[in-house]
């Protein structure tokens, strides 16, 4: 029987290139099953890594927040931090009633109407940033046995920050608004049109296939339309700040400003349940996202 | 045994360095990508097939805490170390500078593969992404590879450096 001596380069060699090849093969011609077998790894292979991960990232904020608290001006930075939470709150009220207004009075014509529900959230914490550079995503403390799933949506009181993507027991990765991977049905608050909300590699984001005789302007506030998954409708995205209309093109595009700055996002809420299963069972006031509870 | 999990400590020592720490030390929102770095490393110094099953390592791991897609980031880290491991054979020794020229090809090559595969961006966001992303971590990959091997010569007697110390 043939037999590779790995002590030799030769053979070493050509061992390596041969596995490397069947590799290839295997992720290009099967990349389901391939996939899938390295799913099933993935469990208990996040768990071991949640324990430096975890470690690393309780002493990184340790320090953060001993520069922030005691070094940099204990009393501003505290008072600053206080007021930034305040103003997050107010934001998300703020969008919250104006969406909410907005819909009383297209439906106030109507005697039955459907009251805005909130649905079901976890809170979690920002660990870490990609592990490349090629995508702007976040990785939270909380996993598959938390109740987080891939395609759920994730937001801030102020606004939404993306969408998970990736999730180990322990862990989850949440592509980020930003990401030009990312794409989410939005909504033009003023003027009532939908359009596709995508990342720019920039670090931005944009609002596509805006209807040419809509009368979008700058500063306009642009929020999730609530049709596809992931969230709930009146969640703000962003606010327009440039309008681009091409001659003979179908449709206009506009540029974002993110609601959220999810560069320096620490704190996040993940939406558990679909908005419409929510919506059916449960009725409540329409108003502000609660908030989460430790 | 003693490199297996010398190899293990390194691979889960890497994430919470990558993903925690590393976002601290970029410049213009760069950061090195040490998978890649250790992958090649480890290909010069100890042979093609460890290189190989090492990066694959890395690149499952890191995976794991990416948006990216799991065959890429097996192909470009298990390749790192595959390719350093076949190109440190065609020289007669292995210096920083050398090292640096070839983590700065497999780096540009990882690249240029994840910018082709990017699903929805236009060419003006594909020449950005090279432009402001692949060429400067190709950069940065090929001087934290340099660095990284020109601190190993300084403090331990790494075999594999000479060509007589890798074929006696």
């Amino acid at each position: 029987m043939w037999m590779v001596n790995v002590r030799s380069p030769y053979g070493a060699r050509r061992l390596a290139l041969g596995m490397f090849a069947l590799l290839l093969a295997a992720l290009l011609l099967f990349p389901g099953q391939s996939q899938g077998l390295f799913d099933y790894l993935d469990g208990p292979v996040g768990q071991l890594v949640r324990l430096p991960l975890e470690a690393v990232s309780s002493l990184d904020q340790g320090i953060s927040a001993m520069w922030q608290q005691y070094v940099s001006l204990q009393h501003v930075a505290d008072e600053n931090r206080r007021l930034k939470q305040d103003m997050d709150w107010l934001r998300g009220e703020n969008n919250q009633l104006r969406e909410a207004a907005s819909a009383t009075q297209r439906l106030a014509s109507l005697l039955r109407f459907k009251e805005q529900a909130l649905p079901a959230m976890v809170a979690a914490q920002v660990i870490g940033r990609d592990s490349s550079n090629r995508f702007r995503s976040v990785i939270l403390n909380k996993g598959e046995s938390d109740g987080i799933q891939k395609d759920m949506g994730v937001i801030t009181p102020a606004g939404v920050v993306g969408r998970v993507v990736k999730t180990t027991g322990a862990t989850a990765v949440v592509l980020l608004l930003t990401d030009p991977n990312n794409a989410i049905a939005g909504l033009i608050q003023r003027t009532r049109d939908e359009g596709i909300v995508e990342g720019v590699p920039q670090g931005h984001a944009r609002l596509k296939y805006i209807p040419m005789l809509s009368a979008v302007k700058e500063g306009d506030h642009v929020v999730t339309s609530g049709l596809v998954g992931g969230f709930p409708r009146g969640l703000a995205i962003g606010t327009i700040t440039a309008i681009d209309r091409e001659e003979g093109a179908l449709f206009q595009t506009a540029e974002l400003a993110p609601e959220v700055d999810v560069d320096r996002v620490e704190e996040v809420l993940v939406i558990q349940a679909p908005q419409s299963q929510s919506a059916d069972q449960t009725v409540t006031r329409p108003g502000p996202v609660s908030k989460p509870q430790p | 045994m003693k490199k297996f999990l010398v190899y293990t400590a390194l691979i889960l020592l890497l994430v919470p360095v990558q993903t925690t720490l590393l976002p601290h030390v970029a410049i213009w929102d760069i950061k090195p990508d040490l998978g890649l770095v250790f992958a090649a490393l480890i290909g010069v110094l100890a042979g093609e097939l460890e290189g190989l099953m090492v990066g694959l390592a890395i690149g499952w791991i890191l995976n794991l805490y990416s948006a990216g897609d799991l065959w890429l980031n097996l192909v470009t880290t298990g390749g790192a170390g595959l390719f350093a491991g076949l190109l440190a054979r065609q020289v007669a020794e292995i210096t920083p500078t050398m090292v640096a020229v070839g983590l700065l090809l497999l780096s540009l090559l990882g690249g240029l593969v994840a910018v082709a595969n990017m699903n929805h961006a236009s060419m003006a966001d594909a020449w950005w992404m090279i432009e402001f992303v692949v060429v400067p971590q190709a950069c940065f990959d090929a001087a934290v590879g340099a660095g990284l091997l020109w601190v190993l010569e300084q403090r331990f007697p790494v075999p594999r450096f000479g060509i007589l110390d890798r074929y006696s």
